[in-house]
C-alpha cells in the first residue's frame, strides 16, 4: 500500500488525492443514509396517522408487545453501535486485529438481534397478531393469504376492533428494519474479510468507516421504532 | 508542487491540511464508552416514563429521549461532530423533507370533515358515523358552538 | 516528495488496464465486454441513450395503439380491458423507464464531468450498478407485461390496485427495482459535483446544465424513497391484505395517494429541469452571448427542487382531501410556478438582441419554451381549485402534462441530440433533413394534443375506451397528429443513426460555443481532457473567449489558416466574433 511516486494504490485513478476520494465516499454515504431515512420515514408517516386517527386502538395492540424483549433488543443494538465506533477507530490507528474483534462483536450482536426478534415474531404467528386478513388466523392459517378468499380478519380476544392496524404496522417496520440488520451483517462480514487480509490502514479505513455508518443507520432506526411500538402512552 | 496544492485546496480544499491525505479526528476509547453510557441512560428514562401515564405528554418525552440518543449516535458514534458541515445538512434535511410529508399529510388526514362539521352535513371518516342533521343548503350560517369544537386527532363523534 | 501529481490526465501505469487516455473513449478499448463491464461515464450514458430510446419505442408504440383505438367510438381495434393495458402501460413506460432516467443518464452522465472539467463521475462502478438496475427494473416491467400486464393506470390507485387481477406485483416490484436505479445516478451525480470540480471551477462558474443535474439530483435523492416504500406497502397490502389502504379494515386509500404524490410531483420536476439544463445550454451557444440571469436561473432550479416537495396534494384536490388541505396545496401549487416563470422570462431576454442561429437544436428550444409556456400556464388552471373540479381527470389534464412532458422535456432532450450529436459521435448529421424532422415533431405534436385541450374544457374523460359522439372529430384529430408525430420521430432516429454510421467528420467546436465540454477534442478522449482544464471564466462568456477556443472548424485548418494570415482574417470574419481583438494573430 506503499506510495509509488505519490500514488497510492488505494487511490482510484479518477481522483486528485486521497482526501478527495475519502470526501467524496463519505458524503456519498450520507447521502444513501438521507435516502434511507426517507424510506423508512414513509412507514413512521403511516402509523403517525394511523395513530393519530386511533390512539386507544394503539395503546391496547401494543400491549401483546413484550417490552423486555424489546429494550434487550435497544441495548444490543446500542452496544453495537459502540463496537462498530470502536472498530472504525481501531482501523483508525492501525491495530488491525482489534479493528476485526469488534466487527466480530458486532456481528454477533446483530445476531442475537435477530434471534430475539425470530422468538417475538413466532409469539406472534402463535397468536394470530398478523397483519391484514390474517389477523385472528395463527400461523397464517385458513388459506387467508387466498386473494378474494373466504378468510375475514377476526377479532382477537382483548383486542378492539382494527387492531390489525397496529399489527400491519409493526410487521411492516420491524421487518423491512430486520431486512436491514441481516444487510448490515453482510457488509460488515464483507469489511471483515476485507480487514482480515489487510486491505486497510491509517490512511486508508473507508470501507470500515462507510460499513460501520450503515450499521449506526440501523441503530437508528431501532431507537425510533422501540419507544414507538413498544411504549405506547 | 504549490500550485497543485493550492489547486487541490481550491477545489475541494476543506482539509485542515493541504497535503492530500486523510486527516480524521480519532476519539478515545473511553469517549465511545462515555457515549454509551448515557445511551443506556436513556433507554432506561425512557422505558421507566413508559410505565406511567402522562397523557400526550408520555409520547413527547419519548420522542424527546429518542432524539437525544440518535443525536448522540449521530454526533459521536458517526462522526458528524468533527466531519464536513454538508454531511450533517444532508443527514437533516432527509427529516425536514419527512416532516413536510407527514405535516401535510395530517393536514387532510386529521381534518377531514371540518369544514362540513360546521354545517353538520358529514360523516366521520374514522368511524363513519353520520353526523347528525344530516345534509343541508352550505348557505346555512354555522352555529357558534358547532364552529368551534377545536384542532386536533381523529375527533371521535362524543366530543361532538 | 509525495505530491500527487494532478497535471496529467492519467497516473502512468494504472491506466493500461483502463485503456489509453488520449485515445477515442469508444476506441480505448474494444469487443462487447468492453462496453457491458465499462466504467467510463461516456460508455455508460450510451448504455442509458439505447435503453431509453428502446424504451420510448415501446411507450411510443402503445400510446400509438391507443390513439389508434380512440380514432373512432366503440371498438376500433381492442377491447376495453385490452385499452386499459395500453394506457396503462404507455404511461409507466414512459415515466419510470424512458422519462426519468433519459437525460440524467445519458447527458448527465456523457457531459456531467466534462463540464466540471473531472476525468469521470465519483463513484464509476455505482455507475455502471445504476444501468444494471436499470436493466434489471425493465426486466421486471417486461415479465409483468408478459404475463397479463397492468391495467390499473400507471398511478396504481388503491382499492383498484390491490384487488386487479393483473400482474400488479411484477410491475411495481419493476418500478421499484428502477427507483434504485435513479437514486443511485443522483447521489452520484451530487458528490460528484461537490468533490470533483476542477480547478477555477467554483459554483458560481457551474454551467446551468451542471445546475440542473444538481437540482434534479436533489429530488431523485430525497423523493424517490418515499416511492420505493408507497410499492413496498402497496405489495404488503396486496399479498397480505394488510388494510393500510382498505377502509373495511381501518385504512384509507386516499393515503396511498399522498404516499405517491409526495414521490410523483417532485418526478415531474425530475422530468422538466434536465430538459430546461438543455434548453439553457442551446440558448446560451445559439445566441452567442451570456444567459440572462444565469444566477437565477440556476437558484430556479434549486428553487423547483425544494418548491416540488411542498404541493403534491394538487393531484387529489377531488380524492376526498380534507378542504384545509385543499385549499393549502392550491396556495402552494401557485408559488411553484415562480421558478419556471423566471427560466421563461431570462431564456426570452438572453435572446433579445442576440445573433439567433435557427438551426435544429435551436428551433427545438424554441420549440420547448414556447410548449412548455402552454403547459406551464395550462398547469395554472389545473392548479386553481375551483376549476380543478371540473378539469381534474379529463383530457384538459392529459394535454397540460403532454405539453410540459413531451413539448418540454422531450423536445429539449431531441434538441441536446442534435447539439451534442457531434461531439458524442464525432459525426454531423444532415441539418436540413433534421429541420424537416423538427416541422413534422412540431406540427404533429400539437395537433395531437391541442386537440386534447379543447376535449378536455368540454368534459372528455381521461382512461376512457368509449366516448360520446361530440367528441369524435377531436380524436380522430389528435389521432392523424400522433402519426404525423411519429413519422418526425423515426425520421429524428433515421438522421441521427445515418450520421452515426456516415455522417461527415465533425470538428471539435461546431457550434463555435464557449462552454467547456466543447473545448476538448472530438471524438472526447478516455479521460476527457488531455490536462485537467484550470477554470478562469464562465462558460457562457463569449467576451472572455479566445478564438481559439470560439473555433468552430477543424484545427489542422487553422493551422493552414495561422500560415496565411489573410485567409485567417476572413475566417475570424466569418465566425463573427464582433467582440474579439483582430492582432490577436500573429
Amino acid at each position: 500500500m506503499s506510495a509509488k511516486g505519490g500514488h497510492p494504490n488505494f487511490l482510484q485513478h479518477h481522483f486528485d488525492t486521497p482526501a478527495q476520494q475519502f470526501d467524496a465516499s463519505k458524503l456519498g454515504m450520507w447521502v444513501f443514509i438521507a435516502t434511507e431515512i426517507l424510506m423508512f420515514g414513509g412507514l413512521f408517516v403511516a402509523y403517525g396517522i394511523f395513530r393519530g386517527n386511533d390512539a386507544e386502538v394503539f395503546f391496547s395492540a401494543h400491549q401483546l408487545l413484550d417490552k423486555k424483549m424489546g429494550a434487550l433488543n435497544t441495548i444490543v443494538l446500542l452496544f453495537s453501535s459502540l463496537t462498530a465506533a470502536l472498530a472504525v477507530r481501531s482501523a483508525q490507528v492501525g491495530k488491525r486485529q482489534q479493528t476485526s474483534l469488534y466487527l466480530v462483536i458486532t456481528i454477533a450482536c446483530a445476531c442475537i438481534f435477530l434471534v430475539v426478534k425470530y422468538f417475538e415474531y413466532t409469539h406472534k404467528l402463535h397468536d394470530g397478531l398478523l397483519p391484514g386478513h390474517c389477523f385472528g388466523h395463527p400461523w397464517f392459517g385458513d388459506k387467508c393469504l387466498d386473494h378474494g378468499g373466504p378468510a375475514q380478519p377476526l377479532s382477537v380476544e382483548g383486542l378492539p376492533p382494527r387492531a390489525n392496524m397496529f399489527f400491519a404496522l409493526y410487521f411492516a417496520m420491524t421487518g423491512l428494519h430486520g431486512l436491514h440488520v441481516v444487510l448490515g451483517m453482510s457488509i460488515l462480514v464483507w469489511v471483515l474479510i476485507k480487514n482480515i487480509k489487510g486491505h486497510f490502514s491509517p490512511e486508508y479505513f473507508t470501507h470500515v468507516d462507510l460499513g460501520a455508518l450503515y450499521w449506526h443507520l440501523v441503530d437508528l432506526v431501532w431507537i425510533y421504532l422501540f419507544p414507538l411500538l413498544y411504549l405506547v402512552g | 508542487m504549490s500550485s497543485s496544492e493550492s489547486h487541490a485546496q481550491e477545489a475541494h480544499g476543506h482539509d485542515d491540511h493541504d497535503d492530500g491525505k486523510v486527516h480524521v479526528h480519532i476519539a478515545p476509547a473511553k469517549f465511545y464508552w462515555g457515549i454509551f453510557g448515557a445511551l443506556v441512560v436513556l433507554t432506561i428514562i425512557t422505558v421507566k416514563v413508559s410505565y406511567y401515564d402522562f397523557g400526550s405528554a408520555n409520547t413527547i418525552i419519548a420522542l424527546l429521549v429518542a432524539t437525544m440518543k440518535a443525536s448522540l449516535v449521530a454526533a459521536f458514534f458517526m462522526h458528524l461532530r468533527h466531519d464536513k458541515l454538508f454531511n450533517t445538512f444532508a443527514f437533516l434535511s432527509a427529516f425536514l423533507f419527512l416532516g413536510i410529508f407527514l405535516l401535510l399529510t395530517s393536514d387532510d388526514l386529521f381534518k377531514r370533515g371540518r369544514t362540513d362539521n360546521a354545517y353538520g352535513t358529514k360523516v366521520f371518516t374514522p368511524t363513519g358515523e353520520v353526523a347528525p342533521g344530516g345534509f343541508q343548503s352550505a348557505m346555512v350560517v354555522p352555529s357558534a358552538s358547532a364552529g368551534g369544537h377545536g384542532e386536533g386527532h381523529g375527533e371521535p363523534p362524543k366530543h361532538h | 516528495m509525495a505530491a500527487v501529481d494532478i497535471e496529467h490526465g492519467g497516473h502512468g501505469g494504472h491506466d493500461d488496464a483502463h485503456g489509453d487516455p488520449t485515445a477515442p473513449y469508444y476506441k480505448a478499448k474494444t469487443g462487447w465486454k468492453s462496453w457491458a463491464y465499462t466504467l467510463d461515464h461516456k460508455r455508460i450514458a450510451w448504455l442509458y441513450l439505447t435503453a431509453v430510446a428502446l424504451a420510448f419505442l415501446a411507450g411510443g408504440i402503445f400510446a400509438l395503439l391507443l390513439r389508434l383505438e380512440l380514432f373512432s367510438r366503440g371498438k376500433t381495434i381492442v377491447d376495453a380491458e385490452t385499452y386499459n393495458r395500453f394506457f396503462t402501460l404507455h404511461g409507466a413506460i414512459m415515466v419510470f423507464l424512458f422519462i426519468i432516467p433519459s437525460v440524467p443518464g445519458s447527458f448527465g452522465n456523457f457531459f456531467l464531468p466534462i463540464m466540471i472539467g473531472a476525468k469521470d463521475v465519483a463513484f464509476p462502478r455505482l455507475n455502471m450498478l445504476s444501468f444494471y438496475v436499470y436493466v434489471l427494473g425493465a426486466i421486471f416491467a417486461l415479465t409483468s407485461i408478459v404475463v397479463g400486464a397492468v391495467d390499473t393506470g400507471w398511478t396504481f390507485y388503491t382499492p383498484y390496485s390491490v384487488q386487479t387481477s393483473t400482474a400488479v406485483i411484477s410491475m411495481t416490484f419493476g418500478v421499484f427495482v428502477l427507483g434504485f436505479s435513479s437514486i443511485l445516478t443522483g447521489l452520484n451525480f451530487l458528490v460528484t459535483i461537490h468533490t470533483m470540480r476542477a480547478p477555477g471551477m467554483t459554483w458560481g462558474r457551474l454551467p446551468l446544465f451542471v445546475w440542473g443535474m444538481y437540482a434534479t439530483a436533489i429530488m431523485q435523492v430525497l423523493a424517490t424513497p418515499v416511492l420505493a416504500i408507497t410499492l413496498l406497502l402497496l405489495i404488503f397490502e396486496r399479498f397480505f391484505g394488510a388494510g393500510i389502504f382498505d377502509p373495511k379494515l381501518g385504512g384509507d386509500p386516499v393515503l396511498f395517494q399522498h404516499f405517491f404524490w409526495f414521490y410523483s410531483h417532485p418526478a415531474v420536476y425530475i422530468m422538466i429541469v434536465p430538459g430546461m439544463a438543455i434548453v439553457s445550454e442551446l440558448i446560451s451557444t445559439f445566441t452567442r452571448r451570456q444567459i440572462f440571469g444565469k444566477f437565477a436561473i440556476a437558484m430556479s432550479s434549486v428553487g423547483l427542487a425544494i418548491l416540488g416537495f411542498l404541493v403534491w396534494g394538487h393531484h387529489m384536490f377531488t380524492a376526498g382531501m380534507s378542504e384545509f388541505s385543499t385549499m393549502l396545496f392550491a396556495a402552494l401549487t401557485m408559488l411553484v410556478a415562480i421558478p419556471s416563470g423566471v427560466k421563461v422570462l431570462n431564456w426570452t431576454a438572453t435572446m433579445y438582441k442576440g445573433e439567433i442561429r435557427l438551426v435544429t437544436p435551436m428551433l427545438y428550444s424554441m420549440g420547448f419554451i414556447f410548449l412548455f409556456s402552454i403547459g406551464g400556464l395550462t398547469g395554472l388552471f389545473c392548479g386553481t381549485l375551483s376549476v380543478d373540479i371540473h378539469i381534474h381527470d379529463t383530457y384538459f389534464v392529459v394535454a397540460h402534462f403532454h405539453y410540459v412532458m413531451m413539448g418540454g422535456t422531450v423536445m429539449g432532450f431531441l434538441g441536446g441530440l442534435f447539439y451534442w450529436w457531434p461531439k458524442m459521435t464525432g459525426k454531423l448529421y444532415e441539418e436540413g433533413l433534421a429541420k424537416v424532422s423538427f416541422a413534422l415533431v412540431f406540427v404533429g405534436f400539437n395537433v395531437t394534443f391541442l386537440s386534447q385541450f379543447i376535449m378536455g374544457s368540454r368534459g372528455m374523460p381521461r382512461r376512457y375506451y368509449d366516448y360520446l359522439p361530440q367528441f369524435e372529430p377531436l380524436h380522430k384529430a389528435s389521432t392523424i397528429g400522433s402519426w404525423i408525430l411519429a413519422s418526425g420521430l423515426f425520421l429524428t432516429a433515421y438522421i441521427l443513426l445515418k450520421a452515426l454510421i456516415s455522417g461527415k467528420k465533425a470538428p471539435p467546436n461546431p457550434w463555435g460555443s464557449a462552454a467547456l465540454e466543447w473545448q476538448t477534442a472530438t471524438p472526447v478522449p478516455l479521460s476527457n481532457f488531455a490536462e485537467t482544464p484550470i477554470v478562469t471564466r464562465d462558460p457562457y462568456d463569449y467576451h472572455l473567449a479566445s478564438p481559439e477556443e470560439l473555433y468552430d472548424g477543424f484545427p489542422e485548418d487553422r493551422e493552414k489558416a495561422a500560415a496565411k494570415p489573410k485567409k485567417a482574417e476572413e475566417k475570424a470574419e466569418k465566425k463573427a466574433e464582433k467582440h474579439e481583438d483582430k492582432d490577436d494573430d500573429e
